[in-house]
């Protein structure tokens, strides 16, 4: 009697944790689909700039159609990719093209000093910025979830009801993964 | 790095509950104070000679009642002082909601946006105030409405990157949850300073009024009224000490804490510590109101010296840890030093200003072929107004050029037949020329030129801002007209302003109930003529005196720097 008291305790005990670990998993999960969201609500947003961008800059800059074009070619590439990886390699290839023509928009003064141009890279900034920030969270978030996936006891969980692994939003520019050690 | 915002976010400080145990505690203490003197007081008047004071006049109901008092009063008080409380701080601070126009406050909003991203999609309200001191807060409250705040000295003088820190330092006070601590905290006591200052005037209203000796001879019971009051007062000033200490302890770590957090949102360490040395060592400025709510801000605009030491007391009273030691966390992170900081900062504040934009090109002039004479000079803006020429009318260009038709000179046939000058028209017309007045970004914000005499139209709001910023520089003509001007002013020649009614201009927004706009100084240390319309704020600068001002003002502060 008291032993099928102890097991039923332990029945419980184990079935409160499981859903302990299960509730938190499912959170970590959101996170990260969240987290995607948001990553893919700059990568649109980039997307639809980039012709407004195009057609300001080919006022001021004829001579350097190839740029432009390269420009407009990533952004096609970008929107027809599909899996993860393949959209991944044609965002971080736009990102290239897009700072080679800020960098060859330097050497026309006119250019910068278009109002409207000026207002344009300011939204491409912050829709950098804002991808950046996001992949940021977004990996930060992968991250913990890839830990609680696999660390012993919480992987027996994640095993029997498959939550599974998720591949980070990786960077191609090794600069930009260097990350400041924070020290209190 | 295991610490991600959503953790943060999970496990907010406990201050908040604290603090209300903190309010509700102190309340019975106050209460408490007040029965056992009262009662004191009346075994004193019941019997003056036997009266020895006593502490423990109160049995356990009389306690249990004070503390429910101590309760009732405390829950009112805190839900009195929490609710709307963002709007009232920013009240308080002046604040204002950003203008979309605005390229400045564009750039503000998006960064904030990019933070909020960075920290998982937290929503934050940026709003700025129009004052030329640099600083920067956040605010929070119960509805989990957060506000950062800048002011236009930060937006105008700091870069991009500097600016995206400082918003980062903010953000990271709002998603710890110590905004939401600090915010209620110094707005709690607010109360309690308010109370003291009444006391303080009753006290000073009553000693100037009337001679004290006379009032202590009207007897015990005057006696005891003024003796009751000042208990009151010190009770208050104890509470208000205890208030004060209690918000410094919460206050010093969690500057450090800021930092550290902004630095994992926006990897970038080194433009955080410049923001800091810029404000805090260059130019801190003056115009903040609310000493009060100091603990908000992330350098305290209050300067005071033992911010600077370290130590129990230091730790103890101030609400902002070392500068030079944020600092030289933030540098250690950056691998820098502060010889670079130093460095960025001076050549920041030497970067190339971009000379005015205008409308058209002046330089180019035309004589017109109209109703059978030549007709001229004109410019191209005065090309668009002219009437009675067309494609087919002849002009010939002033400094060389043929005899041509207009449809073949590329720049008059824009002016003419596009009426294009790269500025859009308004729904303005000049006061002086009757033509639209165009609509131009300068600074960074809206003003409306005219392209015939260059007057320009400047917006209430805006010229606070256009004073602040300092993106256009000047040419030696307008430096000269400033200096002109204020050698002027110091040899006593001072002009004196025609005011006759006839010449004053119309308002060209109030035109239609015909006010008229008023002539004066901008102020009477800056002697620029302008006029002004006391209906809607509105102020004409004719050609180059917006410029003039603006040099004027700058070339007086960088004196004083």
């Amino acid at each position: 009697m008291v032993i099928l008291g102890v097991i039923l305790v332990l029945i419980v005990v184990a079935a409160l944790w499981m859903a302990g670990v299960y509730n938190g998993l499912v959170r970590l999960r959101e996170n990260v689909k969240n987290g995607w969201s948001q990553i893919d609500v700059q990568l649109k947003r980039r997307h639809d700039l980039i012709p407004n961008l195009v057609e300001t800059a080919k006022g001021y800059m004829a001579h350097e159609s190839k740029t432009l074009e390269n420009v407009i070619k990533a952004r096609q590439q970008a929107i027809d990719a599909s899996s993860f990886k393949d959209k991944q390699a044609a965002e971080n290839f736009l990102s290239s093209t897009l700072r080679s023509l800020f960098a060859v928009s330097e050497n026309y003064p006119n250019l910068k000093a278009d109002q409207q141009m000026r207002q344009l890279h300011e939204e491409l900034t912050t829709t950098e910025n804002k991808i950046a920030f996001a992949r940021q969270y977004f990996n930060d978030e992968v991250n913990r979830l890839n830990v609680a996936v696999q660390a012993f006891p919480n992987n027996v969980v994640a095993n029997m009801f498959k939550f599974e692994k998720r591949d980070f939003f990786e960077l191609e520019d090794a600069s930009e993964k260097k990350v400041p050690e924070v020290k209190f | 790095m295991p610490y991600s915002f959503t953790q943060i976010e999970e496990d907010k400080t406990k201050t908040i509950r604290f603090v209300f145990f903190f309010l509700i505690l102190v309340y019975f203490a106050v209460f408490w104070l007040i029965a056992v003197i009262a009662l004191n007081a009346l075994d004193y008047e019941a019997n003056p000679y036997v009266f020895r004071f006593r502490f423990a006049v109160l049995d356990l109901p009389h306690i249990l009642i004070i503390l429910g008092l101590a309760f009732m009063i405390g829950y009112a008080h805190w839900g009195f002082t929490t609710a709307g409380l963002v709007t009232r701080i920013l009240g308080v601070l002046k604040a204002e909601a950003l203008n979309p126009k605005d390229t400045y406050h564009q750039m503000f909003r998006n960064i904030v946006e990019e933070v909020s991203v960075a920290t998982g999609g937290r929503k934050m309200e940026p709003v700025i105030v129009p004052t030329m001191a640099m600083n920067a807060f956040a605010v929070t409250d119960f509805s989990g409405r957060a506000v950062i705040g800048l002011t236009e000295g930060v937006l105008a003088r700091l870069t991009r990157a500097q600016i995206e820190a400082v918003v980062g330092h903010e953000a990271a006070h709002i998603v710890t949850g110590d905004s939401l601590a600090t915010t209620i905290t110094t707005s709690l006591f607010e109360l309690f300073s308010g109370v003291l200052r009444g006391f303080e005037a009753i006290f000073r209203f009553g000693g100037g009024g009337r001679n004290r000796s006379s009032v202590r001879a009207q007897g015990r019971g005057g006696g005891g009224v003024i003796v009751f009051l000042l208990l009151i007062y010190f009770l208050l000033a104890f509470t208000k000490f205890l208030s004060y200490l209690m918000r410094m302890f919460i206050s010093r770590q969690r500057e450090y804490r800021a930092d550290a957090i902004a630095t994992r949102l926006t990897r970038d360490p080194l433009s955080l510590a410049e923001a800091l040395y810029a404000i805090s060592y260059r130019w801190r400025g003056v115009g903040l109101p609310a000493q009060e709510l100091e603990s908000i801000f992330i350098i305290n605009p209050a300067y005071s010296s033992i911010d600077e030491q370290n130590g129990f007391l230091p730790d103890l009273f101030s609400t902002h840890p070392p500068v030079h030691q944020r600092m030289g966390i933030l540098l250690n992170m950056a691998h820098s030093d502060l010889k670079t900081v130093i460095k960025n900062i001076d050549h920041q504040a030497q970067r190339p200003r971009s000379s005015a934009p205008d409308i058209g090109t002046v330089s180019l002039q035309w004589m017109v072929n109209k109703d059978g004479a030549w007709q001229g000079p004109f410019n191209m803006a005065q090309l668009t107004v002219l009437g009675g020429i067309g494609p087919e009318t002849w002009i010939q260009r002033i400094g060389g050029g043929n005899v041509q038709l207009l449809y073949q000179d590329p720049e008059a046939r824009d002016a003419v037949i596009k009426n294009d000058l790269g500025a859009k028209n308004s729904s303005y017309h000049c006061p002086r020329c009757a033509v639209p007045l165009r609509i131009l970004t300068y600074e960074g914000t809206e003003v409306f030129k005219c392209p015939s005499c260059r007057g320009t139209l400047v917006g209430e709001n805006d010229i606070k801002r256009i004073i602040i910023r300092e993106e256009i520089g000047f040419s030696d003509r307008i430096e000269k007209i400033a200096q002109g001007i204020q050698r002027e002013e110091t040899s006593g020649l001072v002009n004196v302003i025609k005011r006759d009614p006839k010449t004053l201009l119309k308002c060209p927004k109030c035109r239609f109930i015909n006010n008229r706009m008023m002539r004066m100084f901008y102020t009477e240390v800056y002697r620029i003529e302008i006029d002004r319309c006391f209906n809607c704020g509105l102020i004409w600068f004719d050609a180059d005196e917006l410029e003039v001002l603006q040099c004027m003002i700058e070339s007086a502060l960088s004196k004083s720097k």
